[in-house]
């Protein structure tokens, strides 16, 4: 029997062939769209970047060149994305911005995912005056425009990358929370939740062993779709001049660098620009992907 | 067809929105158009104006008691007074108000508005009063030191025997100019001097008057026809509130506007190259420096004072990052100022930098936070000192934030460095002297120079200044002056790195536009176009 043929065999002999079996699978499914397979390929090579900057970056991010000859130079082939107002590489800085888009994004999804999956199941499975209470504060949340909230946030804990962080992650969670309560809403009363109930098991056993991990893919494709807004939030909020702080190579705060020179000196905003682009393209074809693939609801 | 003219007729409607100018190319021909921003502007009351936009529109539309040559500061000369005489103890002076002069409103400018003025701008006690009040004026004895001795004479006493060009220099100050009395008195509203009325409206002489002022969209100013001076070619000027450099310069491309006064190094490059526009630049008094607080213990070792002075490049910052808007100038008084000294000792030097932090005991260097308010220009050089710095080990961190905060800091001393600019507030060396003085280093003193900002005692340097201020002799004072420049220089907690320009393109047709030493010099009364 090959390898395949032990994933892909109808009669699983474990409770594990029958786990990556059905991991192969929805990684064949997801292979055959294309579109899908882009996206991946865009964020994986964001963390290859992220995790290789120092390596691949020719230059300094920064500190810049001589302020007389190097400043605001156009693409060549010594600086493939051309210098900005201080002499500064900005396929340097392109490149080890990954590292903190990356940070702001792995963060913002480790702080705000559970948060949102607790708060969501939690509500949905007691139902009754916790639901009612959860609820309106997760309603609050989403009352105010996600951007303005997290500059309210963030204005309130100071500017800086962490309290970015915290900010977009305090904002991000009701989605996942309203999204985790509908789940948990349509399984709460079936069959085997009832059976483990009968058996004895605690609701924090029933709801951490059979809740959410029903609740986890729809969650996951959330969260992935989200990747591509939190990219635009942390890039608005340093384009406003709260998230990252000079001379961090963010990509917001190097689009409001350049700004000024954008009529003049097109490369300086436009080269940041287009990582932005790429990388929230690159997460919202992988989540895509990943909803036609998770969700059982959509499956053919 | 129905279509395209449809949508030409939203296009033209989203354009008037946008602009509220007439669609034509060109400004009316008696019309002076500038773009600026004035959202600094709270109030047109002399007695309160500290503002850059608004010192400069009270420049334009109300007359100082006496004025200076803008293109030599030293020239003084009577405006209001015609002239003055002091008194043997040298503690009050006689002034006589020219004859014949009237306000816009029709009513005669006798000494009794100008005694008005000042009374009322010691007694507001806003902002700018200090100015006055150095002569030891205060709200309750302003009564009996201010006196109108006749229809065109005033005397005016001082405490001690300054020297009189600083009296002099005080009164060109935006805060001695002379409002309407009659005017101002018949809209006062329970004691309150008018303040609440002259606000928003106008009671001056000047070559223009304020016929309206919307925050943040425009001021509109007419001819005065009352003006005793060349009437102006121009009937209206305007200013538009356009804060966006790269606005400004397509608006003055298409001709909206016949000046830009916002731009930046690069704007005004690429104007250089269009023959239809031309730039002006004008030497301003203001003072780029860094603050270094000497609460901060390495700051405060002489050695890494000057190290810092090692390390800043100033010529590249000055021929790149702020190129023609600001030029090296590393003492404390501006060019153009009684005994300004013209010494640029310090350059980029970073191994002699490295030598003085190694005797300080710092040879790795040290780090210190550096508040940074958050407008591009001043982050551009923030991060380019950062970088020199950090080649002989001094590592920064740039707090950004915005005026206000870092002020705010800035003033309770409690930054490690400042970055910003200092304008003096009258065209009298002593305005600067606030780099050399410091009365008293205390915590709640009442006296905050900046020297007290940055915690620098120095008893002996203000016992100096103190004594500068006093001496008649005008070649001695200047040499007094150029001796505590001197000694700044070497061994302050200040590196004083440029003074600025204002540079301001504007459309080929316009002629006489006049940038002065300070905001309420600039003046298009003599405009043409």
């Amino acid at each position: 029997m090959t390898r395949t043929e032990w994933l892909l065999s109808e009669q699983p002999a474990s409770r594990r062939q029958a786990r990556l079996g059905q991991a192969y699978r929805t990684w064949l499914a997801l292979k055959a769209n294309r579109l899908a397979m882009v996206g991946l390929t865009l964020v994986l090579a964001l963390i290859a970047v992220a995790l290789l900057a120092p390596w691949i970056a020719p230059y300094d991010p920064i500190v810049g060149g001589d302020l007389r000859t190097d400043r605001l130079q156009p693409p060549s082939w010594e600086h493939p994305m051309g210098t900005d107002d201080l002499a500064r590489d900005i396929f340097s800085r392109v490149i080890h911005g990954a590292r903190l888009t990356l940070m702001v994004v792995v963060l913002v999804a480790v702080i705000a995912t559970p948060i949102g999956l607790a708060i969501g199941t939690t509500a949905g499975y007691f139902g009754g005056w916790i639901d009612t209470v959860l609820m309106r504060a997760t309603d609050i949340f989403l009352a105010f425009p996600r951007l303005i909230l997290a500059l309210a946030f963030v204005a309130a804990l100071g500017p800086g990358i962490e309290n970015a962080i915290i900010a977009i992650a305090l904002t991000s969670w009701p989605p996942y929370a309203r999204l985790a309560r509908a789940e948990t809403l349509t399984i709460r009363d079936s069959d085997f939740i009832n059976a483990a109930r009968l058996q004895g098991a605690s609701s924090l056993r029933i709801l951490w062993g059979h809740v959410t991990p029903l609740c986890l893919s729809s969650v996951v494709v959330r969260v992935t779709l989200d990747m591509a807004g939190i990219i635009l939030t942390a890039a608005g909020l340093g384009f406003l001049g709260l998230g990252a702080q000079p001379p961090q190579p963010e990509w917001g705060a190097m689009i409001a660098g350049g700004r000024r020179f954008i009529i003049d000196y097109w490369w300086v905003a436009t080269m940041p620009g287009l990582a932005i682009f790429a990388v929230s393209l690159g997460f919202n074809l992988l989540g895509d992907g990943l909803r036609d693939v998770l969700d059982p609801k959509a499956r053919k | 067809m129905f279509i395209r003219a449809r949508l030409l007729a939203t296009a033209a409607v989203a354009a008037f929105a946008l602009t509220t100018a007439p669609l034509s190319a060109e400004t009316p021909p008696d019309t002076f158009i500038q773009a600026w921003a004035i959202d600094d502007m709270i109030t047109l009351d002399p007695a309160e104006v500290f503002e850059f936009t608004a010192s400069e529109i009270i420049g334009n539309s109300y007359e100082t008691i006496i004025g200076y040559d803008v293109n030599d500061v030293s020239n003084i000369f009577g405006r209001v007074a015609e002239s003055w005489e002091l008194s043997e103890d040298g503690k009050t002076m006689s002034f006589t108000v020219r004859q014949g002069k009237k306000f816009a409103s029709g009513n005669d400018l006798t000494a009794e508005d100008v005694v008005y003025s000042l009374v009322r701008a010691v007694k507001l006690d806003k902002s700018p009063a200090f100015i006055l009040g150095q002569f030891g004026l205060t709200p309750d004895n302003v009564d009996e030191k201010i006196v109108q001795t006749g229809d065109h004479s005033f005397t005016f006493e001082m405490d001690k025997a300054y020297a009189p060009t600083f009296l002099l220099y005080c009164l060109t100050a935006t805060v001695a100019a002379v409002v309407d009395k009659d005017l101002v008195q018949s809209n006062e509203v329970d004691g309150d001097w008018g303040y609440n009325w002259l606000k928003t409206n106008y009671a001056g002489s000047g070559p223009f008057t304020i016929r309206e002022w919307r925050a943040n969209e425009a001021v509109v100013m007419e001819r005065n026809d009352n003006w005793d001076g060349e009437t102006p070619a121009m009937a209206r000027a305007i200013y538009r509130h356009i804060p966006e450099a790269a606005t400004e310069r397509l608006l003055l491309e298409q001709g909206d506007i016949d000046i830009a006064r916002k731009l930046l190094p690069e704007e005004i490059e690429a104007l250089s190259q269009n023959p239809d526009i031309k730039i002006q630049s004008g030497v301003k008094g203001t003072i780029f420096y860094l603050g270094l607080n000497q609460k901060n213990e390495n700051l405060a070792k002489p050695e890494v004072r000057e190290a810092m002075k090692w390390l800043v490049d100033y010529d590249a910052i000055a021929e790149t990052l702020v190129k023609g808007m600001k030029k090296k100038h590393q003492t404390f008084l501006p060019e153009g100022f009684l005994g300004a000294l013209d010494e640029n000792p310090y350059s980029f030097d970073p191994a002699k930098a490295k030598e003085l932090l190694a005797a300080a005991g710092l040879p790795d260097g040290f780090t210190v936070t550096m508040d940074t308010r958050n407008t591009p220009e001043v982050t551009s050089i923030a991060q380019a000192i950062q970088q020199t710095m950090a080649e002989a080990g001094i590592r920064i961190e740039i707090i950004p934030g915005d005026g206000g905060q870092t002020l705010e800091k800035y003033r309770a001393r409690t930054h490690d460095i400042y970055i910003g600019q200092w304008g003096p507030d009258y065209q009298d060396p002593h305005t600067n002297a606030t780099f050399a003085q410091n009365p008293d280093n205390s915590d709640d003193a009442a006296s905050k120079p900046l020297a007290w900002r940055n915690a620098w005692e120095i008893p002996e340097l203000t016992a100096k200044a103190d004594a500068a201020v006093l001496e008649r002799d005008t070649d001695k004072r200047a040499e007094m002056y150029r001796e505590m420049q001197r000694e700044v220089l070497e061994t302050s907690p200040f590196v004083i790195m440029f003074q600025e320009s204002e540079v301001v393109a504007m459309r080929k047709n316009v002629e006489g536009y006049i940038i002065g030493p300070s905001f309420n010099d600039n003046s298009f009364r003599a405009v043409t176009k």
